[in-house]
């Protein structure tokens, strides 16, 4: 079944009324992984930020259907109460907030030990962590796997994540990988993400390719991936670093 | 005059709303001074910590000295308030830091049922060469905006020293606050202002100038404030730094977040600068909460409202 379905949506920038989505449809399976692609500018964030009811962009039309509800015209909180999160591309700091308080934000339920096992799943060392603050004093990477662990803390239904592995090492951004699947596996949730590396193909399941604000094709990842490596002209880059993808 | 800690019950419980160790400001040997209006109630000196005060009619004059080399390790309480709901307190605390010594000061301010209060202090401080001294200045003006608060301080750091000083005042309302604080630096002296302030109500006033003068050598400040205008509150705040000597180095970093209607937040540095090698710099954002900041909260369940709490409690805190 599907979790998401996302029917011709048109979005617009509420700044300059400049059309960036037309009629973008695609479905996001329960309990998957799938993979938003697309060049700079094609509008990836875009669709991130409409998903979550950001009103910086208006929806002009379609519509999108979160676990068989119509969310199109819900608030960004209203959406994240139903089981819908975001982490932003680049996270915002928090002056004066500690990181246990900050997981705490939006599920004052959670025990210490409960926030203490999620960062140990993202790769922090609870003890090191769970007091330091979420300001300019972590390092970018900290801060992304903080952004990570704050959805976690959620227990979302389907998590959109802007470009997780941008900024990261490569030895990072394949550990990355294993805790995006380590949340798959233990949260049960979906995750849309948003992404530019050819390697996200060792966890993704489906796939949406998007050019200048327009799907080109959505469904498994390898087709997908195909149709995107050959809009770039970069097939034999995807091959080389890929070896995962030679059946493309 | 007792010897004995005995802290009224309105003082705890003011101090227990500020975040203070309400226990330990209570325990056997922590050395204190507590005063309501112009009565001395207990007080408490340790080794190397001399106390002198005296009462006159409408206050208390009070003399700390830190003697040269000694580091107290325990946390000094300073308490100082009006119990009733109208009066008038002045106090005078002078305290000296000698040379080497090191203390850590924790001092609450209360007028917990305030209606028509005038507290005037008028704080003077001397650290000697290479002192450390941590201050930090909590206060309570009940709940009525009826409080009149105007704290003076004049410091004086000499060569080496450093003096971390921190006011707080984000519980209940503000009432008329003004605060003048001037210090001056000797050479490679260092000093941390904090101010941290939150208005509740369009009687809610607050004023304050820090002013820091660099004059030695290497001598380093920063003054940072944070402050929210929340429910028609003004706040104001002027943050002046004049260096004077080669290697001073100033930062000033203003954050005042308005909301509601009537709220009024305004900024004002003011650097000057005296010497070819010497440098200042400042940082200043007054207006609404960071939309950024609010919308990540937003995406984890919180309200507008929730999320702009959240934000300001931060700054804040
Ligand atoms: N608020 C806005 N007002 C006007 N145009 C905008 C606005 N936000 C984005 N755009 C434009 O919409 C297009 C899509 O932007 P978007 O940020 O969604 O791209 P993206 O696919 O996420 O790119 P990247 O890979 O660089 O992150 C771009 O051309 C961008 O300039
Ligand atoms: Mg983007």
């Amino acid at each position: 079944m599907a979790l998401l379905k996302i029917k011709n949506l048109s979005v617009k920038s509420g700044e300059n009324n400049k059309e960036i989505l037309k009629n973008i449809s695609l479905e996001i399976d329960e309990k998957s992984i799938h993979v938003l692609m697309g060049a700079n500018g094609s509008g990836k964030s875009t669709l991130a930020y409409a998903l979550m009811g950001i009103s910086r962009f208006k929806v002009t039309g379609g519509s999108v259907i979160f676990l068989n509800k119509n969310i199109t015209k819900l608030s960004i909180d209203q959406r994240a109460k139903m089981g819908m999160t975001l982490a932003f591309q680049e996270p915002a700091i928090f002056e004066g907030i500690s990181v246990q308080d900050f997981l705490r934000a939006g599920n004052k339920k959670i025990s210490r030990k409960k926030t203490e096992e999620i960062l140990s799943l993202i790769g922090l060392e609870p003890k090191k962590f769970i007091n330091r603050y979420v300001d300019q004093t972590l390092s970018g990477g900290e801060r992304k796997r903080i952004e990570l662990a704050s959805v976690i803390a959620l227990k979302p239904k389907l998590i959109i994540l802007d470009e997780p592995d941008a900024g990261l090492d490569i030895i990072i951004y394949r550990e990355l990988y294993g805790i995006l699947e380590n949340i798959k596996r233990e949260t049960k949730a979906s995750i849309l993400l948003i992404s530019h590396r050819e390697e996200v193909g060792l966890i993704a399941d489906r796939a949406t390719f998007l050019r200048r604000g327009k799907t080109i094709c959505s469904g498994p990842f390898r087709p997908v991936m195909r149709k995107y490596c050959q809009s770039l002209k970069r097939k034999e880059i995807c091959l080389k670093t890929m070896p995962c993808l030679k059946n493309l | 005059m007792s010897q004995n800690n005995a802290l009224p019950k309105k003082f705890i419980s003011s101090a227990k709303k500020c975040g203070f160790d309400t226990a330990l400001m209570q325990a056997a040997g922590v050395p204190h001074f507590y005063a309501e209006s112009n009565k001395i109630l207990s007080f408490q000196k340790t080794a190397g910590l001399e106390m002198k005060a005296q009462s006159f009619k409408e206050g208390v004059k009070i003399k700390l000295i830190v003697k040269k080399g000694v580091k107290i390790k325990k946390p000094i309480f300073l308490c100082f308030g009006i119990l009733k709901n109208q009066g008038k307190q002045i106090i005078l605390p002078e305290i000296i830091l000698e040379e080497k010594a090191e203390a850590k000061i924790l001092a609450h301010c209360t007028f917990p049922i305030a209606e028509k209060i005038t507290h005037r202090m008028e704080t003077v401080m001397k650290l000697g060469k290479n002192s450390r001294l941590s201050y930090q200045e909590k206060h309570y003006h009940g709940e009525n905006f009826g409080a009149e608060v105007l704290p003076n301080f004049k410091v004086l750091l000499e060569r080496g020293s450093f003096f971390n000083n921190e006011f707080i005042l984000d519980q209940g309302s503000v009432g008329k606050l003004k605060i003048n604080l001037e210090m001056e630096l000797k050479k490679e002296a260092l000093v941390e202002i904090t101010n941290k302030i939150v208005t509740r109500g369009e009687k809610d006033k607050v004023e304050i100038f820090d002013k820091v003068l660099l004059r030695g050598e290497n001598s380093k400040s920063l003054i940072k404030s944070r402050a929210a205008a929340i429910g028609g509150g003004s706040v104001f705040l002027q943050g002046e730094t004049v260096a004077l000597a080669k290697g001073a180095c100033g930062h000033i970093d203003c954050q005042e977040i308005v909301i509601g209607k009537k709220s009024i937040a305004k900024a004002i540095p003011i650097v000057e600068v005296c010497h070819p090698e010497a440098r200042v710099t400042h940082e200043a954002s007054v207006g609404k909460v960071n939309q950024k900041e609010l919308e990540t909260l937003m995406t984890r369940g919180l309200s507008e409202e929730e999320a702009t709490d959240f934000i300001v409690k931060g700054v804040v805190r």
